[in-house]
C-alpha cells in the first residue's frame, strides 16, 4: 500500500467518525439548523484565508514542478472566499468580523507554524489529508442533499470532479514524497497525518456545539 | 506610561486570574496534589523545546548585534541549562529522561506553541516579542508574588518558586520588557493594538495552560 493508504486504512475509525458527523449528517438531510450552518461558513471563511499564507509559505520549499500547481490552488482558495461571501449574501448572513473559535485558532496555528518550521513533506502531508478530508465530507453529504438546497453550491465545489481530480493529484505528488523520505521524516509525516485529522473531526465538532474560548474570566 | 505598562493593564484580568488559579495557588501553600503537578512537568517539558525555537528565530530577526547576542544567549540558556534543570527536576518526582522524551503534547500546549512559532516565524521582531512575553515575563510576576508568602513546606514546589523569581529570570524579563517598549516606540496605533492583541491571546494561554494542567486534558478526537 502507498502511504496514503496506509495512513487512511490506519485512521479509518477517526474517518468514518468525521463521516458520520452529525453536521454532515444533518447537512446531508437538509435538518441542519441555518445559525449552525452560518457558525461553520463564519469560521471556515476564517480557515480558508489562513490557507492561502499556508500554500504561499510552501512554494519556495517544494520542487519547481510543484509551484505551478500550488500557485493554482491558492487562485482555488480566492474563488472559494468568494463563494462564502456570496452565500453569505444570498442568506443573509454576516461572515466577516468574526472571531476564530479556539479550535479555528489552533488549526490555523498548526497549519502555519508547519508551514515555517516543519519540512515541506510534512506540511504537503497537512495539505493533503485536510483537503482529502473535505472531499470525502462533502462527497457524503451529496448522497442526498437537495439540489435547491442554500448548501448546495458548497457540495459542488468540494465534491466535484475538478476538486476530485486535485486530491488525486495531491495523492500521487505525497506518495512520491513519502518513498523518498527517511524513517524519521515519515514518522513526522504519520504524525502530521493524524494530527490533521483530528483537527478535522475537531472543526465539525465546533461547529456543531458552537464551542468557544473557554472560562477566561473577562472583562466585557 | 510605557507600552509594557499598557500590555499589563490589557492583559490584567488573566494575570490576576493566573496567579488566583487553584493550580498557582496550590504551589503557593502545597497543598497541590503531586500527581496534577507532574502534568506541568511533563507538558512543560515540551514546551519548552518550541520556545528555544522561539528564541532562535528572534536570533535570526534581531535589528541590533546586542539584541542578537541576547536572544542566541537565551536560546543557548534555555536550550542547555534551563531543559537540563527541568529533567533533573522531574527526576525528583521519578520522572525519567525518556518519559520526558516520550510525552506527548495535550492540545492546548499543541495551539499555545503552533501559536508562538507560527508568530515567530511569520510576524516581524514586535509581533515575536509580545508572543513570548506573556510567558517570559508572566513567570516572574508570578512567582514573585508568590515569594511574598511563606514558602510550602515541599521544597521541589518552594524550588519551582525560587527558580523563577531569581534575579537571572527577572533580568531577563526586564530586558524583554525594554525590548518591546523600544520596538512600539514608533509603531502607529493599528500596530499597537496588534502587538496588544498578540499579548493578550498569549496571556489567555498561559491561563490555559494552568488550566490544562489542573484538570487533565486529552485530545477528545
Amino acid at each position: 500500500m502507498s502511504f496514503c493508504e496506509t495512513q487512511l486504512d490506519r485512521l479509518a475509525p477517526l474517518w468514518e467518525r468525521m463521516l458520520s458527523h452529525p453536521f454532515l449528517v444533518q447537512t446531508r438531510d437538509g435538518t441542519i439548523p441555518r445559525d449552525t450552518f452560518a457558525s461553520w461558513m463564519r469560521q471556515d471563511y476564517l480557515f480558508v484565508e489562513a490557507a492561502i499564507p499556508f500554500l504561499a509559505a510552501l512554494i519556495p520549499k517544494g520542487p519547481a514542478s510543484h509551484w505551478e500547481p500550488m500557485t493554482q490552488a491558492i487562485g482555488a482558495l480566492i474563488r472559494e472566499l468568494r463563494l462564502f461571501e456570496e452565500r453569505a449574501e444570498a442568506v443573509g448572513v454576516e461572515i466577516k468580523g468574526t472571531r476564530p473559535s479556539f479550535t479555528t485558532h489552533a488549526y490555523i496555528q498548526f497549519l502555519l507554524a508547519t508551514a515555517q518550521n516543519a519540512s515541506y513533506e510534512e506540511a504537503y502531508t497537512v495539505l493533503y489529508a485536510a483537503e482529502k478530508a473535505y472531499h470525502d465530507s462533502w462527497r457524503m453529504v451529496r448522497d442526498g442533499l437537495d439540489r435547491t438546497s442554500p448548501w448546495w453550491p458548497f457540495v459542488e465545489n468540494w465534491a466535484g470532479p475538478e476538486f476530485g481530480a486535485y486530491v488525486a493529484y495531491l495523492q500521487v505528488e505525497l506518495d512520491k514524497l513519502a518513498r523518498e523520505a527517511g524513517p524519521e521524516r515519515l514518522h513526522r509525516m504519520v504524525e502530521a497525518f493524524e494530527t490533521t485529522v483530528r483537527y478535522e473531526v475537531a472543526f465539525w465538532e465546533m461547529a456543531m456545539t458552537g464551542e468557544n474560548w473557554p472560562g477566561i474570566p473577562s472583562t466585557d | 506610561m510605557a507600552f509594557t505598562d499598557e500590555l499589563h493593564e490589557a492583559a490584567r484580568h488573566i494575570w490576576d486570574a493566573q496567579v488566583e488559579h487553584p493550580f498557582v495557588a496550590g504551589i503557593s501553600d502545597g497543598t497541590l496534589d503531586r500527581g496534577v503537578f507532574e502534568r506541568w512537568v511533563r507538558q512543560d517539558y515540551l514546551y519548552l523545546v518550541e520556545f528555544s525555537r522561539v528564541f532562535a528565530w528572534a536570533a535570526a530577526k534581531a535589528d541590533r548585534l546586542e539584541a542578537m547576542s541576547w536572544y542566541a544567549a537565551a536560546l543557548h540558556l534555555t536550550l542547555n541549562t534551563e531543559m537540563a534543570l527541568h529533567r533533573q527536576y522531574a527526576e525528583r518526582f521519578g520522572i525519567g529522561s525518556e518519559q520526558l522524551e516520550a510525552e506527548r503534547m495535550w492540545p492546548t500546549t499543541r495551539a499555545y506553541t503552533d501559536f508562538l512559532v507560527r508568530t515567530a516565524a511569520d510576524g516581524d521582531m514586535a509581533d515575536l516579542v509580545a508572543a513570548l512575553l506573556p510567558c517570559a515575563w508572566g513567570y516572574v510576576y508570578i512567582a514573585e508574588r508568590l515569594a511574598a508568602s511563606e514558602r510550602p513546606s515541599d521544597q521541589r514546589y518552594a524550588d519551582w518558586i525560587e527558580q523563577y523569581a531569581s534575579e537571572e529570570f527577572r533580568e531577563a524579563a526586564d530586558w524583554l520588557r525594554s525590548e518591546m517598549d523600544r520596538l512600539a516606540a514608533a509603531a502607529s496605533d493599528e500596530k499597537r493594538a496588534r502587538l496588544t492583541d498578540l499579548f493578550v491571546l498569549s496571556s489567555t494561554y498561559e491561563w490555559r495552560f494552568w488550566e490544562m494542567c489542573w484538570r487533565g486534558e486529552t485530545w477528545t478526537v
